[in-house]
């Protein structure tokens, strides 16, 4: 056996532990992805009737540069189901951003005439400028017993309050985050793609973070008992996913966690309008993530189980830089080297594990499209198989851009930018939210 | 504390406060068939009875009889490669059958002390895995049978002709593929109708689906029935388009791995695209020749009393004509009824069609072997005991309670003792007369012992470096221990295998040392002789004297196994 001889079953050996590693990976992934299909927990859905409202919200609107969409935001939650003296909205914004300012008081303005008097600016004008350090601002104003958290774009469901009040009153539980949905699948190459990890992270694996005890939420239509806020000590503002963060903070803290993914209530939200941007958001999370897991909360966690999965979410980003990596050596080798038959087969496996997420997304289009009364055409379809890859390696780069950010030190807030791609004229209007739609144009 | 309801919301889905909840897997419960029965105190105990009982007849006498067939060496042969030598078979492996059979049997040898020594002759290795592959089939098949019919009248009779039926225990003790294939077969149902179909069930449904074919490729033909059961019971489930597509992935992947297995050796196509079934494969082994090969493959029809191997009237009915006339029967009557009744009940119907698909595959003309029969025979168990089920069920109470047991007790005595013979029948006597009454065959006829003393004759006197041609059920004890005799190999190997046929100078009779003769082999060598390609054993046969020779007489006819010495 010559030394050469010896390298190839190094690099076949290699060849077929991280085949055998990338494919139980992937079946881990898919059964995360599936999960609320396979075993739907009784709770996932939204209350079909519900109680009286008495619990009171203090909702959070953070918005920099949004001036394209708050009017039409605001609007829509001064329409919810809900009785007005129970909610407070509080639309944050820092000094510096007066174009969100101006078109935030224009709408409340708008509001007062019509009788409406709970909406209030919060302006900060110390630093840092991101998101955590707007909430923890506008934190002392809140008065009410639930604070909930929307972003500048998104279109709620006007009986979220209804769902979430019968939820926190019925199963005593301090919070609960609701579905958040992307809704433009048409928009762009890789807006389907994009609806489609909203899709399944929403509706299926939180609930499976949520029954181990070790989730990280979401950053908006989440709503948290305030006490428990503020006995937590607010969001981390030096953190780029704070929504995360807080997460595994009440996880750690044994508070339970209710999902509820109800298509009928979820929050709608837009894709990124640019791959640009597309890819920001992805390295702001990726960094975030990594961010959180460098700083060890996960630690906390009461039980092995409950720390793997947290430490498996947050490296995740990590591993998919190593992935995009990986895919392009396996490529070459799959060009270059013969290999024996069998290591040949195992190396297959990755492939078609590859082609069942793909085949499931094809899938999750059709029950996405369906639950929401849209029918994708056959080019969506298509396109989503040939996005399929580039979408990962976009994935790849954008984590592997998180990596040298942080190395680098630079954690500045890489906003995503909001134009309102999810709405329609005549679904503002059916919620009587053309004026407000009007002045935006 | 006032409530509203949310818009859109199911008022069927609506429960009152303090009830159970309504869940989406209710509404599956809740359509026409119930899936859900319970199988309660006496049904745990017609189970035992019914896994029990097929322990004993299969097991009992289980290393005598029958005796060990070709079909059974070739596949412990393969495995024996796979252990050894890290391949698929010993000899070029030619597509003939996908391995997933006998890759499950290199894995049960590997975690048997002795492997293929441990029960003495290794294969009875193989008969052991049969026996417990026919324990968890019988289990299988129970449930299948209670779920489907909602009771346990239905599994009770089907397990009896599955467990008792002396066509099932002749072959279903055997080490064949068609065994290892209704195992997976009936996993795959039985995955089906678990209380609550849920995504990844239907995940290892269809992987067991897909293992069955790349065990014995005729499993396909039950694709039809298992796949409109998994249709009709993800019906109404929310999670229904996942589930088809799980178990439609799962069930191509195993298939998709082999042709890429052969697409890795370049050994899908043919050499040089060519199809030509007369000239034969040139070059190397192709899996799509093959499978063209085995498509356009004519050995008349199965009901032909004339053709070459009427298994039907020779191997079949003598064994059990009880139930192949009453499967058959109950096969039409179930599917006739289960055609009308389907949308309320659907168990005739699933019956009928799995029974009629591999009854349409034997029947359809094409070659066909005696043990193709096992994957009818639980069929044929579920069409009888549906049938037997619901005439039983149209008796009134209270006499039902009566007549029901009487009727049951004494079908199976009929089956059991003469006429029905399963576990005692007559003895032959003198002038015609039947003889005394004695356990049926498979209970206390010796005959593998016949060729336990040609492997001991080898071994004492055959010089383990002479060159001998033999058959494929004594391979693996030539081959496993030592003084291995490395220049034995089968008279079908040698005739097909250019590799094989090498180690005998190109076909040189003269360069043969010894034939051993297997029960039959004889007459099997002039029937693979068609293109000349035994003419040169045969040679070497007729210029042999016998120098060992053992015969026992038994119900199937006289058997006889010897040794030859080649005279060059």
């Amino acid at each position: 056996m010559g030394p050469g001889s010896v390298m190839a079953d190094v690099i076949f050996a290699g060849l077929l532990l991280v085949s055998l590693l990338v494919t139980a990976q992937a079946s881990h992934t898919l059964y995360l992805t599936l999960y609320t299909w396979d075993r739907p927990p009784d709770e996932a859905r939204a209350p079909d009737h519900f109680l009286a409202p008495r619990l009171s919200f203090t909702v959070m609107l953070p918005a920099r540069h949004e001036e394209q969409v708050i009017r039409a935001t605001i609007a829509r939650l001064a329409r919810v189901n809900y009785p007005a003296h129970l909610i407070q909205v509080l639309v944050i914004c820092s000094a510096d951003d007066q174009d969100t300012i101006g078109k935030a008081e224009e709408e409340i303005k708008r509001l007062r005439r019509r009788g409406r008097a709970n909406v209030q600016i919060v302006v900060f004008s110390d630093g840092p400028v991101n998101k955590p350090h707007g909430l923890n601002a506008a934190l002392p104003h809140s008065r009410h017993d639930v604070i909930t958290i929307f972003d500048a774009e998104d279109d709620m469901h006007p009986d979220i309050f209804n769902v979430v009040n019968t939820v926190m009153e019925e199963e005593k539980v301090k919070v609960v985050q609701a579905g958040v949905q992307l809704m433009n699948f048409d928009s762009s190459w890789y807006s389907a793609l994009n609806v489609l990890e909203y899709f399944f992270w929403f509706k299926s694996r939180l609930h499976y973070h949520a029954k181990l005890g070790a989730i990280p939420l979401g950053g908006n239509t989440v709503f948290f008992e305030r006490a428990l806020v503020a006995r937590l000590g607010g969001w981390d503002e030096q953190n780029l996913t704070e929504d995360a963060d807080i997460g595994l903070r009440v996880s750690a803290a044994g508070e339970r966690i209710r999902v509820v993914y109800d298509d009928r209530y979820v929050t709608k939200e837009e894709t990124p309008p640019t791959l640009a941007q597309f890819i920001r958001q992805r390295t702001r999370w990726s960094q975030g993530f990594l961010q959180t897991l460098r700083k060890g909360v996960w630690r906390e966690l009461p039980t092995a189980k409950q720390r793997r999965l947290a430490f498996y979410t947050l490296a995740f980003p990590q591993a998919q830089a190593l992935l995009g990596i990986y895919f392009i050596f396996s490529l070459t080798t799959m060009l270059t080297f013969k290999t024996p038959v069998l290591v040949a087969l195992i190396s297959f496996l990755p492939v078609l594990l590859l082609l069942a997420h793909l085949l499931v997304s094809v899938i999750g289009l059709h029950e996405f499209a369906g639950a929401h009364g849209l029918k994708p055409p056959l080019r969506t379809v298509l396109l989503l198989a040939v996005a399929w890859i580039p979408y990962q390696l976009v994935l790849s780069y954008a984590a592997l851009r998180a990596v040298r950010r942080q190395s680098r030190g630079i954690i500045n807030w890489e906003k995503t930018q909001h134009v309102g791609a999810h709405r329609s004229e005549s679904g503002d209007r059916a919620l009587g939210l053309d004026e407000a739609r009007e002045n935006v144009a | 504390m006032s409530h509203r309801t949310a818009p859109g919301a199911r008022v069927t889905g609506l429960a009152p406060r303090g009830s159970a909840p309504v869940t989406r897997r209710a509404s599956v419960a809740s359509s026409a068939h119930d899936w859900y029965a319970a199988r309660g105190k006496l049904g745990t105990i017609a189970l035992a009875f019914a896994i029990l009982s097929g322990l004993v007849t299969h097991s009992y006498h289980l290393f005598d009889y029958p005796l060990w067939e070709t079909d059974e060496g070739i596949y412990m042969e393969r495995a024996w490669a796979v252990i050894r030598e890290g391949r698929l078979s010993p000899q070029t492996y030619v597509f003939d059958h996908a391995p997933a059979g006998w890759l499950m049997i290199a894995a049960w040898v590997m975690l048997l002390p002795g492997q293929f020594e441990t029960f003495g002759n290794p294969v009875n290795a193989g008969r052991v895995l049969m026996v417990i592959l026919h324990a968890a089939s019988t289990y299988f098949l129970f449930e299948i049978a209670r779920k489907l019919s909602r009771g346990l009248l239905a599994p009770t009779i089907a397990c009896f002709f599955f467990n008792f039926s002396w066509l099932a225990v002749y072959y279903q003790r055997m080490v064949l593929l068609d065994n290892i294939m209704v195992f997976w077969v009936l996993l795959s149902i039985y995955l089906l109708l678990r209380e609550d179909v849920l995504l990844f069930t239907g995940l290892w449904s269809g992987l067991a689906f897909g293992i069955s074919v790349v065990t014995k490729e005729n499993a396909i033909f039950f694709a039809p029935t298992i796949f409109y059961l998994l249709t009709r019971r993800a019906k109404q489930d929310e999670s229904r388009h996942f589930t088809i597509f799980f178990w439609l992935f799962s069930a191509a992947a195993p298939i998709v791995a082999y042709f890429l297995y052969a697409t890795l050796n370049n050994e899908l196509l043919p050499t040089d695209l060519s199809f030509n079934l007369n000239a034969g494969q040139k070059g190397h082994v192709s899996l799509l020749y093959e499978m063209w090969y085995q498509i356009h493959r004519d050995q008349g029809t199965l009901f032909n009393p004339r053709s070459q191997d009427p298994y039907l009237y020779t191997a079949w009915l003598p064994k059990d004509p009880f139930l192949l006339i009453g499967g058959t029967a109950a096969m039409v009557i179930c599917i006739w009824i289960g055609w009308h009744v389907r949308k309320k009940d659907p168990a005739l119907l699933v019956a009928g069609t799995l029974a009629f698909e591999i009854a349409f595959y034997l029947a359809r003309g094409s070659v066909i072997l005696d043990f193709y029969v096992i994957p009818l025979i639980p069929m044929y168990a579920l069409c009888i005991a549906f049938v037997a089920d619901r005439a039983l069920r149209s008796i009134p109470a209270p006499a039902s309670r009566f007549f029901v047991p009487a009727i049951c007790g004494c079908a199976a005595l009929f089956l059991l003792v003469p006429p029905g013979g399963y576990l005692i029948k007559h003895g032959q006597g003198v002038n015609g007369q039947p003889g005394p009454l004695q356990a049926a065959d498979p209970y206390h006829v010796p005959l593998t012992y016949l060729q336990a003393e040609q492997i001991a004759w080898i071994r004492q006197h055959i010089p383990p470096n002479a060159k001998i041609i033999s058959d494929d059920d004594i391979w693996v004890a030539l081959h496993d221990v030592a003084p291995y005799y490395r220049y034995d190999e089968s008279h079908w190997n040698a005739a097909s295998d250019p590799q094989v046929k090498k180690m005998y100078g190109n076909g040189n009779w003269q360069d043969v040392n010894y034939i051993v003769l297997s029960n039959g082999m004889k007459h099997a060598m002039i029937l693979n002789n068609t293109n000349g390609q035994e003419n040169w054993m045969l040679t070497a046969l007729s210029n042999s004297v016998e120098v060992w020779h053992a015969s026992k007489g038994s119900a199937s006819g006289q058997v006889s196994v010897s040794i030859w010495k080649v005279q060059p």
